[in-house]
């Protein structure tokens, strides 16, 4: 049995050998690579009979199909509803009784983060986009985190230009559950 | 001067012209903010100029701000009306450590170091060595011009051209117009302005006007067209002073360079809105990329 013989009784290697014929090469977007590209690194434009014969079509009733599948420009509100199955639940609070106030993300999350620093060494918990008066949320956060920490006293830092507070530990999840309780 | 007394017969004829379409303009405006307005407001009727938060809300607590809408049609200051401004754009929290990195980056991207300093190849001479390697007790030395010799080579030197150009990070820049601007605005140095329409190209025209409104010594006026009126072409282009910017040339060196920043009502309009979608944009991740020099 010759090698021919075998390649024709696997299935798998026909198909793709089919496959090979129908598109014979790569297709790309770009004939020629981006990098270091100048105008004449573009390919000349060719005579107009060169080109398929198109029809130009002002707002085709398929268009919404497409738009449908086109992503939002800006980050799109969220659905109100009673419960989320992933825990996340909208802004309730606008700071007014508790004197301070903690921003949700563009993406409305809420902004609690986790550095790392020292390979791994560090970890500092970050809260961040704080208005208001941040020395009371500092405090506030503070006893959370110790009484997190079983009464241990607990490393912060405040920058209030910025309206971010550092603390030392990874209590992210504690934070920000913490955050999420508060209405924020 | 002909077209002087042109324009000038033109707004004595016709001075509700502008106003009228500005007003219509204003009501498309309003209509589309909030269905308040229905009828063309009255020629005299002021700007009021509401925000419309439907799009973007405010993440900023602060209260909106807002500011008078002045003329510049005389040299007295009349107020036309009032603008309601976004607080994430003109209210913003001051971060000064971020306008600071965007002086810094204007700054250094542009700058190229020339200084320059040859090594011991590029100094002229020194091929021979200076005296035989044994028997003179003295150091042994190849070349005069070697770096340890006066007049030798530098090692380590400055070489020119050094270029310092780097990007700061798409929303450091992002933040640095929106701190500049709420900060030009909270210390009273942001003066909005109906349209950049000036009756004359007389330079004194724009001098009286500024010292009038006491306007800063240097001021920078801000327009969305690029292609500024005749008169304050004319009137401002001997002024050292005083400059003209479109709105996508804005940028925080400038606007801290010059005292006033004056606004035109389009251009606080276009600011605000290129500036909240970038604040508020879905593909935002695609600008914290490497910058790329020859992106197409």
């Amino acid at each position: 049995m010759s090698a021919t013989t075998i390649l024709r009784h696997s299935r798998g290697l026909c198909q793709f050998a089919k496959l090979a014929q129908a598109t014979p090469s790569v297709r790309s977007f770009h004939g020629q690579p981006a990098l270091w590209s100048s105008f004449r690194s573009s390919q000349p434009v060719q005579p107009i009979e060169q080109y398929p014969e198109i029809e130009v079509v002002q707002n085709p009733p398929e268009w919404k199909y497409v738009e449908r599948l086109l992503p939002p420009k800006t980050v799109p509100k969220p659905l109100a509803k009673n419960e989320y199955p992933s825990g996340w639940q909208p802004q309730k609070a606008d700071g007014t009784e508790l004197g301070y106030f903690v921003a949700r993300t563009k993406n409305h999350m809420v902004p609690v983060y986790l550095n790392t620093t020292f390979r791994g060494q560090r970890r500092l918990t970050v809260v961040r986009r704080i208005q208001g008066d941040i020395w009371a949320l500092e405090r506030d956060l503070r006893s959370v985190v110790e009484q997190a920490r079983n009464g241990k006293l607990c490393a912060t830092r405040v920058n209030e230009l910025s309206g971010q507070i550092y603390i030392h530990g990874d209590y992210v999840d504690v934070l920000r559950e913490h955050l999420k309780a508060k209405g924020f | 001067m002909f077209k002087n007394i042109l324009t000038r017969s033109r707004q004595l004829i016709n001075p509700v012209a502008r106003n009228l379409s500005l007003t219509t303009k204003q009501s498309n405006v309003a209509a589309e903010s909030e269905a308040a307005s229905t009828a063309p407001a009255p020629l005299a009727a002021p700007l009021i100029l509401v925000q419309n938060y439907t799009e973007y809300p405010p993440v900023n607590r602060n209260a909106n701000r807002q500011a008078w809408i002045e003329n510049t049609d005389t040299v007295a200051e009349r107020k036309v009306g009032l603008i309601e401004l976004h607080p994430d754009v003109f209210a913003a929290q001051p971060r000064v450590d971020i306008i600071q990195e965007n002086v810094e980056w204007q700054r250094k991207y542009r700058y190229v170091s020339m200084a320059h300093a040859k090594t011991r190849a590029e100094v002229r001479g020194g091929g021979r060595k200076p005296w035989p390697q044994k028997g003179q007790g003295r150091a042994r030395h190849g070349s005069i011009r070697s770096p340890l010799f006066k007049g030798g080579g530098v090692i380590h030197g400055p070489r020119s051209p050094t270029t310092h150009f780097y990007m700061l990070p798409f929303y450091k820049r992002v933040l640095g117009l929106t701190s500049t601007l709420s900060v030009k605005l909270a210390q009273d140095d942001l003066h909005i302005i109906e349209s950049t329409d000036i009756p004359t190209t007389e330079p004194q025209f724009i001098k009286d006007l500024i010292d009038e409104r006491q306007w800063g010594p240097s001021v920078l006026i801000v327009d969305k067209a690029d292609i500024f009126p005749e008169n304050i072409c004319y009137a401002t282009d001997e002024l050292g002073f005083v400059n003209l910017m479109p709105t996508f040339g804005l940028n925080v060196y400038s606007m801290l360079k010059h005292d006033t920043l004056v606004l035109t009502v389009d251009a606080v309009k276009h600011l605000e809105q290129r500036l909240l979608y970038q604040l508020h944009r879905n593909d935002a991740i695609s600008k914290g990329d490497k910058f790329k020099l020859d992106q197409v």
